[in-house]
């Protein structure tokens, strides 16, 4: 071979491959024999529930569903999982620092007047339930003697801080603590989709 | 007599029932047995037939010919200054109050409720 040709042959190559454009992500030289599914994208971005218009802290909600059903509470704030946090207040009707979800609630019209409470334990961590821990075969049939309290201290506190806010708030307003005392009720004729809350 | 009110042309009707409900109408004319050509100019209700059963009559009276034009009705209606008669009268005044009632919100019903009971 005449290098003189060889030595043109790789300016030439060079010239060529000085301006070549090489793909970075090359087409697979395997393809498996069945097409692979992959799932759709899924761009959603979760947010907390939309607050209803009608309720706002300090709003008197009727509770709908639940051990509390019927009872008149104070709406707080709405927590991050989008559930409403409601107090009785305990001393008034016994119900205490709750989660509520929107949907098995009615607003009223009435709003208390209660100063911003802002608490770095109310949130939804607070209220989550416990999970029970789980028993191997053998533990199955011993019973449960632990000396737990059903209602721990810390909860307790908290709920009187957060009532030593609202309940003053509550009896400036003439009338309002022995309504929030009261249950709501139907009576003859009555209907929820006629009455004016 | 049987009964001191009468359906008659001119006399001033309650509506009770239908699109028009707790607006005041005039009877101008009779269509059958059953219904009624009414209009009120001054509460909003159109020249239009009406079911004898959706109206109640009042103390109320226009003199009016039979089938006139509206703006004869507006003129009479005016003229005997209907508007501030009926509000004196009974029906009127339920009707307000039963409106005013419709209106309370959970708190007021409870505060009616106690305030009955005491």
């Amino acid at each position: 071979v005449n290098s003189s040709t060889t030595k043109q042959w790789y300016q030439r190559r060079v010239a060529i491959t000085a301006g070549r454009q090489v793909p970075v992500q090359k087409s697979p030289r395997f393809y498996p024999t069945e097409d692979v599914k992959r799932p759709l994208t899924n761009r959603r971005k979760v947010k907390p529930t939309k607050l209803r218009s009608s309720i706002k802290p300090g709003t008197v909600l009727i509770l709908l569903a639940g051990a509390h059903r019927g009872k008149r509470v104070i709406f707080l704030k709405q927590l991050p999982s989008g559930l409403l946090l409601v107090t009785g207040p305990y001393k008034i009707n016994g119900v205490p620092l709750r989660r509520v979800d929107q949907a098995y609630v009615i607003a009223t019209s009435t709003v208390v007047e209660i100063p911003a409470i802002a608490n770095d334990k109310l949130t939804d961590a607070m209220f989550k339930r416990k999970a029970k821990p789980t028993k191997n075969e053998r533990e199955m049939f011993i019973e449960n003697t632990s000396e737990e309290p059903k209602i721990s201290a810390e909860r307790i506190a908290l709920q009187k801080e957060v009532d030593a806010v609202v309940v003053p708030a509550v009896k400036k307003v003439e009338m309002l603590p022995s309504y929030l005392r009261s249950k709501f009720t139907l009576t003859k004729g009555q209907f929820p989709h006629q009455l004016k809350f | 007599m049987l009964y001191q009110r009468y359906i008659e042309i001119g006399r001033v009707c309650y509506i009770r029932l239908g699109e028009h409900a707790g607006k005041t109408c005039v009877v101008v004319d009779m269509v059958d047995q059953k219904h009624l050509l009414v209009d009120g100019p001054m509460s909003g209700v159109p020249r239009s037939t009406i079911r004898l059963n959706q109206v109640a009559i009042t103390d109320l009276k226009i003199a009016i010919p039979r089938g006139c034009k509206t703006n004869k009705v507006r003129v009479e209606l005016t003229k005997a200054d209907i508007s501030t008669k009926f509000a004196k009268t009974s029906l009127s005044k339920k009707a307000e109050a039963k409106k005013d009632k419709a209106g309370l919100g959970d708190f007021e019903r409870f505060k009616l409720r106690v305030a009955k009971t005491t």
